[in-house]
């Protein structure tokens, strides 16, 4: 019997290529047999949409009589916007840029599913997640980078759900109500739960929880609320304790709430801030939720929760009822508009990726307010390039500070 | 084909006599593939993850004719999970869409594939990483050209990887179609129309083991030898390349 060996017909995918690169390729010696219509073809040409309306860029060509499909850069392909050809060039150089002035993360170090690691094993290793041991090597179970801490080797996944920490101050939105408890979701694995006795009486006493307390807890949270809490601990099966004990944590209304890729929020020491010539709360969740709502005084907030509470016969009421008091819940136009331009300036980071934090956020706000643009064309593609542009415009200029 | 004249433009009517589908003479040695193929030859293969965005991970597989998109959600609270439970649960559904097929269809689930989906993935996936939670599988064939199934599994081993669900390897699957005396890798779908006999392995190559195998027909002992050598080598193959399309995207997406 003859060796019976399968064979692919064309080579696997190869390595992506940037629009530069694109055209160089074909004036090189080793010239895939082209079609003669090819010219066109060889241009970087926005194709299709993905099912979300996501830009594919692409290009083929024909390669020994098969259909090939290169791509340009993933980022490139990430960005969600209808950009013309000035657009894309000016993006893609303000990323190119960044990514030159970044410390470049050692390509070496992303592994794939069941791919070794390289270890020193003469140290002694420690095994740590996303690892497993097969044939006395160390195998990678996540796609991801590889992270050493000195004998600690663990694969950190890139794309994965918001991993919770103790002390993480997140936003989430109530699900359910149970029995002493709230389930919220804060896109985690687990819905996190939120305990009665963590969260404060509407009337500030410490006392024990009691079975009215527990038939009123609606008249605190009710599904589809959003509230800020903190995470009080993880449980061994992997369920998320969350506490709302402080004055700062509880039920947040009149405003937006943003959904982020969970790791462009950093830990730090602040994740509440009051833009007070704003008029504007901003809460930066760990697990990428990101309230932008009206700052209301605190006092104030607090009379409003008893209202709230005294008020539920009322509420069950004709409607007209609530217009009356619309006088007490009214936001100024200017302060929702405030509110708009944060989120979409929030928006804007989120679809290019970059950290988001205060000051950019400040930064990107001035900048719309200095061009005096309408608050949706802060979504376009122009005002995107502009902060892509200004963003690498900053770091080079701070990095040449440093150097 | 005789058109009918009778049938009025606005209206279709399906053509009543039944367009027999004619087995080519496979005995003759000069017999070739539709497309060309050697017998042993796979098609080739396009692979890219993060195709849709709303989910955890997707990936898209083209296979010659075959088109397959699989998006994977999780892990997440499911409320079939109530009871508690140590390890995961994996959550699959293959559906096809109406146009997948030359003559358009219902498009409704697919039960059968949806559990042997199932089979194949839940050996390669490390249950234990994602206890009381759900990992949902979903997979759309948008146009069905054979070998349906390896397809389907290949694409959603991409898309768990791309989601950054733990695993053991990535699972390629490759079929074998036994057409008389040949037998030919990876089969379009008029060629699965006339096969003997089909048998898909699911492999992790890394790891040396087989999730699945599915045998169908009437296969000699010696057969099955030869047609799972042909499926491992294949296996191998394409699993390279689809580390190599994991590589490609976890780099350009390193900032």
């Amino acid at each position: 019997m003859g060796e019976l060996m399968a064979s692919y017909l064309s080579e696997p995918i190869e390595a992506p290529i940037t629009a530069e690169e694109q055209k160089p390729r074909t004036s090189q010696g080793e010239k895939p047999p082209l079609p003669p219509s090819s010219e066109e073809k060889q241009e970087i040409e926005l194709r299709g949409l993905g099912s979300d309306g996501r830009a594919w860029l692409g290009c083929s060509f024909e390669k020994f009589g098969e259909r090939c499909e290169y791509e340009g850069k993933e980022r490139m392909r990430r960005v969600e916007l209808s950009l013309n050809q000035t657009q894309k060039l000016r993006l893609q150089r303000a990323l190119q840029k960044l990514e030159s002035l970044s410390s470049k993360a050692n390509s070496d170090a992303s592994v794939t599913v069941a791919d070794n690691i390289p270890v020193n094993y003469d140290d002694g290793v420690l095994k740590g997640h996303g690892t497993s041991e097969l044939d006395g090597q160390v195998v990678a179970t996540l796609c991801g980078v590889v992270e050493r801490v000195n004998k600690l080797v663990y694969v950190r996944s890139l794309r994965s759900r918001y991993k919770p920490d103790t002390g993480d101050i997140i936003v989430g939105r109530v699900v359910e109500v149970a029995q002493k408890r709230w389930k919220i979701d804060i896109n985690a694995n687990q819905d996190a739960v939120l305990m009665l006795s963590s969260m404060n009486m509407p009337d500030k006493i410490q006392r024990r929880r009691t079975a009215v307390d527990e038939l009123n807890m609606r008249n605190i949270f009710e599904e589809c609320d959003v509230i800020c809490a903190e995470v009080r601990n993880l449980q061994h099966d992997g369920t998320i304790q969350l506490q709302a004990r402080s004055e700062k944590y509880g039920k947040l209304d009149r405003g937006q709430l943003l959904t982020v890729p969970c790791y462009l929020v950093k830990r730090r020491k602040q994740h509440f801030h009051q833009l007070e010539q704003y008029g504007v709360t901003l809460v930066l969740g760990c697990n990428g939720f990101i309230w932008v709502g009206e700052h209301i005084n605190v006092n104030a907030e607090d009379s409003m929760l008893e209202d709230q509470l005294n008020k539920p016969p009322e509420n069950i009421d004709a409607k007209t009822n609530i217009f009356d008091e619309g006088d007490q819940t009214h936001t100024e136009l200017e302060t929702r508009q405030n509110i708009c331009r944060i989120a979409n300036a929030v928006r804007v980071l989120s679809t290019l990726g970059f950290t988001i934090t205060i000051e950019v956020i400040v930064e990107i706000l001035d900048l719309s307010k200095s061009l005096n643009l309408n608050i949706h064309d802060m979504l376009g593609a122009e005002f995107c390039v502009l902060v892509a542009e200004r963003e690498a415009g900053r770091r080079s200029l701070s990095t040449k500070r440093k150097g | 084909m005789a058109t009918k004249a009778s049938a009025s433009p606005s209206t279709y009517s399906p053509s009543t006599r039944r367009r027999k589908q004619e087995r080519p003479n496979i005995k003759d040695p000069d017999w070739v593939r539709s497309d060309g193929r050697g017998f042993h030859q796979c098609r080739p293969a396009f692979l890219r993850t993060g195709a849709v965005n709303a989910a955890a991970g997707s990936a898209y597989a083209e296979f010659g004719n075959t088109k397959v998109i699989v998006s994977v959600f999780g892990p997440r609270e499911s409320k079939k999970a109530m009871m508690y439970s140590d390890i995961g649960r994996l959550n699959c559904n293959i559906s096809y869409t109406t146009f997948a097929t030359s003559i358009r269809g219902q498009g409704s689930d697919h039960k059968e594939y949806s559990s042997m989906l199932h089979k194949a993935l839940e050996g390669a996936i490390i249950l234990e990483s994602f206890p009381k939670t759900t990992v949902d599988v979903f997979a759309l064939v948008l146009e069905s050209g054979g070998s349906d199934l390896p397809v389907v599994i290949s694409c959603a081993s991409l898309a768990l990887a791309d989601a950054g669900i733990m695993m053991y390897d990535l699972v390629a699957a490759v079929s074998v179609s036994c057409l008389g005396t040949n037998l030919i890798i990876d089969p379009v779908l008029e060629e699965e129309s006339y096969q003997d006999g089909s048998l898909m392995i699911t492999f992790m190559p890394s790891r040396n083991e087989v999730t699945q195998m599915t045998i169908t027909g009437e296969w000699s002992t010696q057969k099955i030898h030869e047609a799972m050598e042909l499926c491992l080598d294949a296996c191998s193959k394409l699993r390279t390349i689809m580390s190599s399309c994991l590589k490609e995207a976890a780099f350009a997406s390193n900032e």
